[in-house]
């Protein structure tokens, strides 16, 4: 196992960025997968480790200019509390309800689960519901220098982003919803609590006089990386919620799960439940 | 005599049935108990082994030079120096192995300054292996062609058993219904809190001192002696808080020799602890099975025959798992009364993980299929199962066919219990009338129950214990034991008889029963057995210690020892409870007098049972007991979720000695069963563990955890203390039949291959769809 010769806790963005610009850095900021990954060897510490926690202003949720700003640092605890989620996007704090258990929850950060890049993450899904955006900062000219990508880009298989080793992920961004959003986040898992989801499906849109618009599906655990579920998407699209539609869009969401066998579940199981709760959602946003 | 003139009486009661807090309590929950897993003792070496992390191989190149030279390494061993080291149940394994046989296999061991050094050094061992083809299945290892996993165990058998009562064909001719079924219980494991530890140290006359988390320190020295060459006599066993045993401490596993054997090496203390990944892959499984079983009844719900043909997967190593169908075989002529009887049992070498001995020892197994055939053939006969079983169900007086006599037997009373408290008929009734219907979450009600011993099971020569008890000049008794405590409760139960009897606030009891060089014999925590034995032990010492007291107390007060008694550490009147003289003030007359005596008393008991014998016909316990378990389940019918929405108990306790230790035992083992109904899985591929971690292997945790209704059924065993039974397995061997015959009245499924996972009860669901119109 590579001994850490260095610790490093800044307080500032500036010097966080310098940090990684100058050498391989091992982020640590809630520590609830780092932990395990390195200690069963899935996963090597750099000589470097950065513990970004007290970093300033890179925790807190706010509104600004139409978008809700998520800081990296923001708990799950934190995002299943915060009020403004509560009002203006539920399904996040949905899925902050079934994440893990209460110590995990506490520690664990939505910067860290975002970029843990599981095919489970369970923030991730409702944020590709959300077309979140993740800002990305590195040093570079003597200044911190921005990008942001679309959530929906960022996964490129398990455990790889396109986030750049010398990359700090610093914020989740996406537009408000309007006042006729409806989302639905449902996973599975034999037990609830404590449970890595076998299958997750958010749905999510404008829903009004039955319709739904701007129709967004997102998928968990049935390809190698969480995904919007472009099929589903298009039957749903500007169309009446009847059972037809719903019938037509189950169908669709074959063409969108490739789940495969592992410990957890079979492809047919998990193909079975993204059916499950995908109608489950749907029915759900209908009776809204 | 000095004497108080209106001292207040003091009235009689009784600690028997009282909720006593266990003494360990506010340690454990303060983190305050030192496990061993937290001992570290001066000097001490780390000890690490090389795990094989196949299933079948030999050993083509093995190189150990590296690890040697490594700084802070002390020793290296690897199977050269276990040549001959052979232990266990047949003699089959040894402490570090030259031939790969299963994925755990030991091939070597280091000890070093630190766990990161002898991490290091088993990294710079060199092995070459060739695989071997394997056998995973114990069907693939009994077919005529199947490769021979060792020379001297042909056709790879290792143990069978077979027991026979009547004429089973002309049974079978006068049946007017029969059930047929092939059940396949599976392999899961413990999961103790505390991972496997052990901590060697040899002094220089040879003996070795062993901290260990054995449930059964005395034949443990017999059966870890040959796995060190050394005689059992040098071994001193100490047994530190575990974390749990629950049957898997039962056997000696090659962990604790290899410390021993190291700390020998070395001249230093060892200790060698499993991480979390080791203990899932090398800890011992309980016993998977193939049970190939036949019920058949006559047209009024009279039982007529059963018969049993089982198929032990062995795994690569004999411990105590082949050997369940002792008990199997109690359960298959024992539950209801079953006047013919088929059992035969087989056990088959495989490469894959090896079984020990796991709370509900073979009858969880048994019971999985007993239980459900009942439920089964209350269908076809048309009867209520609730009826069905009271109809079989044996009285009190009756013995089964291997001669189990039910001298106190409450099933009827525990069946009419829980059905009464769960209105189970009604709700059976109205739930399969709805198993059709459109709807997505269906209910079902399930009953299930089982027959375990309850006084011991004299399986060795001896089922009896040793207790010496004495009470100081402070009135404060000491109790030396030889039972173990490993979580369940029985330092609880010791301290309430003492109390009771010698009328001493319970705080002035202690416990000691962790040191095999003070504490007498006992043949360990096994067999739902310790309060039968230890509390008739502990029971008869104490009532010693107080004769010896009340005869001293008659000479000091002129009052006949029979019209005195001890009551709230007084010497009392027994008829009206004045008190005489405190009792510490007595003891210490007794000492210093001319004649001085001292309070300290011995105790050996032995109950009264019969040796197992060859042909298993005995009565091998001193007591037996019945449970009923009730489960009410809500069935996600898509997602093949089953929510347990409560249980109701009503076990014959014979009587309730600690009412909150019972209660505890019996949720913990409802959690274990649950576990073993609904979602615990060792997944093994061709003898590789797929899930070593607590994230993929699914324990049944708190939130999971339904009500549990329960009732007591106090039979007053006449051989058990105060009327007590045994009682901690039984919880564990009866929930999952009964949630498995709540799915089938819910849905219509019946699933005879545990655990009913989610997906596999959806896709039973989906299945059973389909085949309909």
């Amino acid at each position: 196992m590579q001994e850490i010769t260095t610790y490093l806790a800044p307080r500032s963005l500036n010097e966080a960025a310098q940090a990684m610009a100058a050498g391989d850095v091992t982020v640590f900021c809630g520590g609830t997968d780092l932990a395990p990954q390195t200690e069963s060897g899935a996963r090597q510490h750099s000589a470097c480790l950065m513990n970004i926690r007290r970093i300033e202003g890179l925790g807190g949720i706010e509104e600004k200019d139409g978008d809700i700003r998520i800081g990296a640092l923001t708990t799950v605890s934190e995002i299943r509390r915060h009020p403004l989620i509560a009002r203006v996007a539920p399904i996040l704090a949905e899925a902050a309800e079934h994440f893990a258990s209460d110590q995990i929850r506490n520690v664990a950060s939505i910067g860290g689960n975002i970029c843990n890049a599981s095919p489970a993450g369970d923030m991730i899904n409702p944020l590709l519901v959300l077309d979140a955006a993740v800002e990305l900062a590195s040093w570079a000219d003597g200044a911190v220098q921005k990008r942001s990508v679309p959530l929906e880009n960022f996964f490129t298989s398990p455990r790889r982003t396109v986030k750049r080793a010398e990359e700090l992920l610093t914020t989740v961004v996406f537009r408000k919803p309007a006042a006729d959003f409806v989302g639905r986040f449902r996973k599975s898992g034999p037990r609830p609590a404590l449970e890595i989801s076998t299958v997750s499906v958010g749905v999510g849109g404008n829903f009004s006089a039955g319709v739904l618009r701007n129709a967004r599906v997102a998928f968990g655990s049935v390809a190698p990386t969480p995904l919007r579920a472009r099929h589903v998407e298009v039957v749903l699209e500007g169309r009446r919620l009847d059972a037809d539609v719903i019938g037509a869009a189950l169908v669709a969401a074959r063409d969108d799960a490739r789940p495969i066998d592992d410990v957890r579940a079979s492809a047919w199981y998990r193909s079975h439940l993204v059916e499950v709760f995908l109608e489950e959602a749907l029915h759900h946003v209908r009776g809204n | 005599m000095e004497q108080k003139a209106a001292a207040p009486a003091i009235a009689r009661k009784t600690l028997i049935g009282q909720r006593i807090k266990k003494p360990d309590a506010p340690d454990k929950a303060s983190g305050k108990t030192r496990y061993i897993n937290d001992m570290a003792l001066p000097q001490m070496l780390h000890g690490k082994v090389l795990f094989a992390g196949r299933p079948h191989a030999r050993i083509v190149r093995l190189d150990t030079s590296a690890a040697e030279k490594l700084p802070g390494v002390h020793a290296v061993l690897t199977g050269k120096d276990a040549v001959g080291l052979n232990f266990g149940f047949v003699r089959d394994n040894v402490p570090l192995k030259s031939i790969v046989r299963c994925e755990h296999d030991e091939i070597a061991a280091v000890a070093a300054e630190s766990e990161d050094i002898a991490r290091q050094a088993l990294k710079l061992i060199e092995v070459e292996y060739e695989d071997l083809p394997g056998i995973f299945a114990p069907e693939d290892g009994a077919r005529a062609d199947a490769p021979l996993l060792r020379d001297n165990f042909p056709g790879n058998k290792s143990l069978h058993f077979a027991f026979k009562h009547g004429d089973v064909a002309a049974a079978e001719a006068a049946s007017d219904f029969i059930v047929d079924s092939v059940f396949r219980p599976h392999h899961v494991t413990h999961c103790c809190m505390g991972t496997s530890c052990a901590i060697a140290d040899f002094d220089d006359n040879g003996k070795l001192t062993i901290w260990t988390q054995s449930q059964y320190p005395y034949n443990y020295k017999m059966d870890l002696a040959p796995a060190l060459g050394i005689q059992p006599g040098d071994i001193r066993v100490i047994q530190p808080p575990v974390g749990g045993a629950f049957g898997s401490k039962l056997d000696v596993y090659p962990y604790e020799p290899i410390a021993a054997l190291l700390a020998k090496k070395t001249g230093r203390p060892v200790k060698v602890m499993y991480s979390r990944e080791e203990e899932f892959k090398a800890s011992p499984t309980r016993q998977p099975a193939v049970i190939h079983m036949r019920t058949g009844c006559k047209r009024d719900g009279a039982l007529t025959f059963r018969s049993a043909d089982v198929l032990l997967d062995n795994g690569a190593y004999t411990s105590w798992g082949p050997t369940i169908p002792v008990i199997m075989m109690r359960t298959t002529s024992g539950h209801y009364r079953v006047p013919v009887v088929d059992f035969k049992a087989q056990a088959i070498y495989t490469n894959n993980p090896y079984a020990g001995s796991f709370r509900g020892y073979g009858n969880v197994q048994t019971t999985w299929a007993t239980a459900q055939q009942m439920d089964m053939l209350a269908d076809m006969v048309d009867l209520d199962p609730l009826e069905f079983h009271i109809k079989n169900a044996q009285k009190s007086g009756e013995y089964t066919p291997q001669k189990s006599f039910l001298r106190e037997c409450a099933l009827a009373e525990c069946l009419e219990a829980a059905g009464k408290a769960s209105d189970y008929s009604r709700k059976r009734k109205e739930y399969a009338a709805l198993r059709e219907t459109p709807g997505r979450y269906k209910k079902g009600i399930g009953l299930a129950s089982s027959i375990h011993n309850a006084g011991g099971a004299k399986i060795h020569k001896s089922d009896g214990i040793g207790t010496i008890l004495k009470v100081d000049d402070y009135a404060r008794v000491t109790v030396i034991s030889g039972a173990s405590e490993i979580g369940q409760g029985i330092d609880a139960v010791i301290t309430l008889i003492v109390a009771e009897e010698l009328g001493v606030p319970l705080e002035h009891v202690t416990l000691v029963n962790n040191d095999s060089d003070i504490a007498p014999w006992d043949v360990g925590v096994h067999a739902s057995r310790t309060t039968f034995i230890a509390g008739n032990g502990t029971r008869r010492a104490a009532q010693k210690a107080k004769a010896q007291i009340l005869q001293s107390a008659e000479k000091f007060l002129g009052e006949a020892a029979e019209t005195l008694e001890l009551r709230g550490g007084h010497v009392v009147r027994d008829a009206c409870g004045t008190p005489l003289i405190k009792l510490d003030r007595l003891l210490r007359q007794m000492h210093f007098q001319d004649e001085p005596e001292l309070v300290m008393v011995t105790d050996y008991y032995e109950p009264k049972s019969e040796p197992e014998g060859a042909s298993h016909i005995s009565d091998h316990s001193a007591a037996y007991s019945h449970a009923v378990h009730v489960a009410e389940i809500t069935v996600d019918t898509l997602t093949g979720e089953i929510e347990v929405d409560r249980i109701t108990v009503a076990q014959d306790v014979g009587r309730v000695i600690n009412r909150m230790g019972l209660e505890g035992q019996i949720e913990g083992g409802i959690a274990i069963g649950l576990g073993y109904a609904l979602s615990e899985n060792m997944q093994l591929e061709r003898g590789l563990l797929k899930n070593p971690s607590f994230r993929d292997y699914k324990l049944i945790t708190a939130p999971e955890m339904p009500p549990l209704d329960m009732h007591f059924i106090e039979s007053d065993c006449a051989e058990g203390p105060y009327g007590a039974k045994g009682i901690s397995e039984l919880p564990t061997i009866v929930i999952a039949p009964a949630i498995a015959n709540a799915l089938y009245n819910a849905t219509g499924v019946r699933l005879f291959d545990p655990p009913l996972a989610p997906e596999k009860v959806a896709r039973a669901i989906a299945d059973l769809r389909q085949s309909r119109p």
